[in-house]
């Protein structure tokens, strides 16, 4: 079975995280790291080959310092990468990702191709169900498991409405959801490992892309304004004089939680 | 010759022939598979020192003396064995010439006193010895024994050999003190006095009677002492032989503290750039070391380390002795292939393909065993498989070593403090850890996330750097922050740099204790300077929990800061800290003068410049953390503190035989799901005393113990106004009132 697991290089979640002047990020301002999310992608991959054989690819978009992403995630186990890097993809957004990520992955002959459920960065979630429909195979979105069966593969897919059980034929495109599994850390043996790794480093030429395609003029939407978050309102002190149940009681049937 | 004399030889002879045989043959066979074992780099180094342990620890038996009436046992056995080669060279002697005695001093009244004098002494040891051993019956009383899983039997034989030994030698010395013996008087051997006793009853025998219960108790005596060698040579009382060689061979000036870097080829392991068969830890009996397997030869399973283990002590499956003795067993089960393999085991799962091929179905199952793996649910888990009198449930379908008893570990290091015979526990636990996370990345679940924290946030809470100066907007005073005026390196006016620590700036009780220290310094005119968001994770919890290559990292990065500033005295908080950055820093060239807040806080107060109110209401105890106590032994300096604040009760266990709180090894970061909590069995322990305040001097004993008390509080069994607070903010109290 070949998996692809696609990937991104995020700022660090807990980093200071800045905007550039034309509202796109600023990826100096902070260490990039491994989508969180995309390690529970990862691990499921690593999981379907090891049960069914096969082998990973990890595929990501991103500038130059995203092959240290790569690395990581060749150290998890991961078997080789496709990098894809090229400055006219600056400003891409999730429609010109997903535009380059299918045909990175198409012809490739990979059977499922992973996701993680979104990215800590733009959360827009929507790349999974984007690259499935340009590449024409089923999408099955927000799988919290994922089982194999011959030529099908089936996800929970977990909804507030409960748990809907999918089942498409393969190739199909999987978004994976926090805490389906728990992501291995890598040995140092894995470490070592991945720095001999092969990575497959194209460029939009390479995909046969125009640059006019992607990146910033490729892209159906854009950032006309962003603002800081405002801080945080004082809450509400109560102070318990023997009736602070009966407070807290009231506040919660006010803001319709009981 | 007489044909009485003649024939005395010869059976002599015989016996000593056929028994000797067996003993060499067993001692050129211990000594190649220890040999078998991979090289390990500065053992001998430093010959004074080891000199002098090998004087106080094996002459003056210094540890054994911790206990005084089994180390009094053993003294006088030890010395009495030491005192009685002269006889037993005599024995020898007088096979074949019946006046022989030791030259020069054998015929000395002093020497032949001091002979009976400690073949009695030894009697009265073996009797202790037995009386110990029938009061901490493992079969009656179970795990709380420290002969739990100790071979037992093997124990009684020993010491019935020990009494033969002495007996046989007091019945043919008292013959022999009856019968005309060259110029000497017939019916006295001058000076030996107890000899001689028996003597005066075996006379009335006659003189034929006692010649031949002479020759009889010489052949007896000596097939005696060549048994026991034999016995010796096969069994753990192997020590006699092997604990000199590991006391003169281990870790100085103890195997706390520091814990050595992973070697490689006898240099510590280049982790950017590995050799191909490099080892990360050890994942197989045949990747340790002739000095662990010295260390497997020289436990002599007197349980003193698992009467004093935490994990033991609330029912987990570790015991470091039952460790010893799996480590032990495996590898004189793999002895033939480890002596083919001549230190040849590539490890990371590989086998020396000739090696293996050359040894018998039997002992390849024992090297292909599970090393370290799962035992839970299996027979006796909660025991590691053993029953009381040291049989282990299961065969080679299970692995050697429980992966459930290798993670209890807290490194309190109540074991290595305690073996007489200096065996190396905590760094034989740390290198299998080594293999569990770096090589075979099996390992509990929690870490996960602490080694996530650790590479990505700098501290195991994961959180942001710039949280780490908090706690000076919360106090009145000034604190300098390295590089707030621009400075690159630190001032000179500044005396210490005031490493805060990960828990000191983000975890809330040690946030108490960071700020009554930094206000006592301010108070005491001291000048300190703090790194602020430069600080990061000094690598310990990562080192203790076997992530090495993190830990190396982290420590790099450290030193590097450390040694461009221009640090030279450095005050922690955190006795990790100060373990870490003080005895570890040094492997990767960093060298500081480093010193825990109550060493620092006691000497003001000493000279006078913080002047603290003597409190007489209530009294206080202390718990030794184990990273400042028996790691780096500071025990006088809190004591002092606490008692120029007010009135110190001392626990049943303190010291160097305090009772860890928990948390050390990295297990404040692991669920303790095994047995009763440790935190609450110590908490317990603090609350029996009955004193208001609990001092601690660690922010993990703080964490564990405050825990422990609540509990307790919440339960109406303790009172409600006792408190656990750090020895600062017991000096800093006082300093107010």
């Amino acid at each position: 079975m070949k998996v692809a697991v696609c990937v991104k290089q995020v700022p660090d979640t807990e980093s200071d995280r800045k905007l550039s002047a034309d509202f796109t990020l600023d990826r100096a301002a902070a260490d990039g790291v491994l989508n969180e999310l995309d390690e529970f992608a990862i691990e499921e991959a690593l999981r379907i080959v090891e049960a069914n054989g096969g082998d990973v690819t990890i595929v990501t978009m991103g500038p130059e310092r995203a092959a240290e992403t790569v690395r990581k995630a060749l150290s998890m186990g991961a078997d080789s990468a496709i990098h894809i890097v090229d400055d006219a993809l600056a400003g891409s957004d999730s429609v010109s990702t997903a535009k380059v990520l299918a045909k990175a992955l198409e012809g490739k002959g990979f059977d499922l191709i992973l996701f993680g459920s979104e990215s800590t960065d733009a959360r827009a979630g929507v790349v999974p169900g984007m690259v499935s429909e340009l590449l024409g195979v089923a999408g099955l979105t927000m799988a919290n498991a994922v089982t194999i069966d011959g030529a099908n593969v089936t996800i929970k897919r977990s909804t507030d409405a409960g748990v809907d059980t999918v089942t498409a034929a393969t190739p199909a495109v999987i978004s994976c959801v926090w805490a389906m599994n728990e992501p291995r850390y890598p040995s140092f043996k894995g470490i070592m490992a991945a720095k001999k790794k092969p990575v497959e480093t194209l460029s939009l030429a390479d995909l046969g892309l125009a640059a006019d395609e992607v990146g910033r003029p490729g892209a159906w939407s854009a950032v006309v304004n962003a603002a800081a978050k405002p801080a945080k309102a004082a809450g509400q002190k109560v102070e318990d004089a023997g009736t602070g149940g009966v407070v807290i009681a009231d506040f919660l049937a006010t803001n319709k939680l009981i | 010759m007489t044909s009485h004399m003649l024939i005395r030889a010869i059976v002599g002879a015989v016996i000593i022939v056929a028994l000797i045989g067996f003993s060499v043959k067993r001692a050129w066979f211990l000594v190649r598979l220890a040999g078998s074992g991979k090289s390990a780099a500065g053992r001998t180094r430093q010959a004074a020192t080891r000199v002098y342990a090998e004087a106080t620890e094996v002459l003056g038996q210094k540890k054994l003396l911790k206990w005084s009436v089994p180390g009094f046992a053993h003294f006088v056995t030890f010395w009495g064995f030491l005192i009685l080669t002269i006889t037993v060279v005599e024995a020898f002697g007088e096979l074949v010439l019946e006046s022989f005695h030791f030259p020069v001093i054998g015929a000395w009244p002093a020497i032949r006193f001091a002979e009976d004098l400690f073949a009695v002494l030894v009697l009265v040891g073996v009797v202790i010895f037995a009386i110990i051993r029938l009061r901490n019956n493992p079969a009656t009383e179970g795990r709380s024994s420290r002969f739990f899983g100790s071979h037992t039997k093997g124990a009684w034989v020993v010491l019935a050999m020990i009494a033969l030994v002495v007996v046989s030698l007091l019945v043919y010395r008292g013959a022999k003190s009856t019968l005309i013996v060259g110029t000497e008087a017939a019916g006295d051997l001058n000076g030996a006095v107890v000899s001689n006793a028996v003597g005066s009853v075996l006379a009335p025998l006659g003189s034929d009677a006692n010649l031949w219960l002479e020759t009889t108790f010489i052949w007896v005596h000596v097939a005696v002492i060549l048994s026991f060698l034999i016995i010796v040579l096969h069994s753990k009382h192997l020590h006699i032989f092997a604990s000199p060689v590991n006391v003169y061979t281990s870790r100085r000036p103890d195997a706390l503290g520091p814990l050595e870097p992973i070697m490689y080829q006898g240099a510590p392991v280049n982790f950017e750039d590995p050799a191909d068969d490099a080892t990360f830890g050890k994942g197989h009996i045949a990747e340790f070391t002739w000095k662990g397997y010295v260390d497997f030869m020289s436990c002599t399973e007197c349980g003193r380390c698992q009467s004093q283990c935490p994990a033991w002590n609330t029912e987990k499956p570790l015991s470091p002795k039952l460790m010893i003795l799996n480590l032990r067993e495996a590898m004189f089960a793999q002895a033939p292939y480890l002596m083919a393999a001549k230190g040849a085991h590539p490890g990371l799962g590989e086998f020396a393909t000739d090696a293996l091929a050359s040894v018998d179905a039997s002992v390849r199952a024992e090297v292909e065993r599970p090393f370290i793996g799962a035992r839970a649910g299996t027979e006796l888990a909660e025991t590691d498989g053993y029953t009381f009198d040291g049989h282990r449930m299961g065969g080679t379908e299970l692995p050697v070593i429980s992966e459930e008893a290798l993670w209890s570990c807290t490194t309190c290091g109540a074991c290595v403090n305690q073996c007489p015979v200096d065996i190396e526990h905590i760094d034989h636990f740390l290198d299998m850890r080594r293999n569990q996370v770096m090589v075979a990345t099996e390992f509990p679940s929690e870490l996960n996330g602490l080694f996530k924290n650790l590479e990505q946030k700098g501290n195991p809470w994961g959180q942001g750097a710039a949280r780490r100066n908090d706690w000076i907007t919360e106090v009145d005073f000034e604190v300098r922050v390295f590089g707030a005026e621009g400075e690159d390196t630190i001032p000179d006016d500044v005396e210490y740099l005031f490493w805060v620590g990960c828990a000191g700036a983000y975890e809330d009780r040690a946030k108490k204790t960071t700020k009554a220290v930094a206000e006592l310094m301010h108070t005491a005119g001291v000048q300190f300077m703090v790194l602020g968001e430069g600080e990061t994770c000094t690598g310990d919890p990562a080192r203790r929990a076997g992530n090495e290559f993190l830990f190396q990292m982290q420590a790099q990065q450290n030193v590097e800061v450390l040694n461009e500033i221009g640090a030279k005295k450095i005050v922690v908080t955190c006795p990790h800290c100060m373990n870490t950055i003080g005895r570890e820093y040094p492997q990767l060239g960093g060298n500081y003068e480093v010193v825990h807040h109550t060493e620092l806080l006691n000497d003001l107060v000493k000279a006078g410049k913080l002047k603290p109110i003597l409190r007489t209401d209530g009294t206080v105890t202390y718990h030794d953390p184990c990273y400042l106590g028996r790691h780096n032994k500071v025990y006088a300096p809190p004591r002092e503190l606490i008692g120029a604040t007010g009135t110190l009760v001392e626990m049943e266990r303190s010291g160097d035989r305090s009772f860890c709180c928990g948390a050390g090894g990295s297990r404040m970061w692991m669920e303790e799901s095994i047995g009763t909590r440790i935190n609450q069995v110590r908490g317990d322990e603090a609350i029996a005393t009955g004193a208001q305040t609990v001092a601690v001097a660690c922010p993990f004993c703080s964490v564990m113990l405050t825990d422990a008390v609540t509990v307790r509080q919440a339960e109406g069994t303790a009172a409600e106004e006792l408190q656990v607070v750090d020895v600062a903010t017991l000096l800093l109290e006082a300093m107010k009132s």
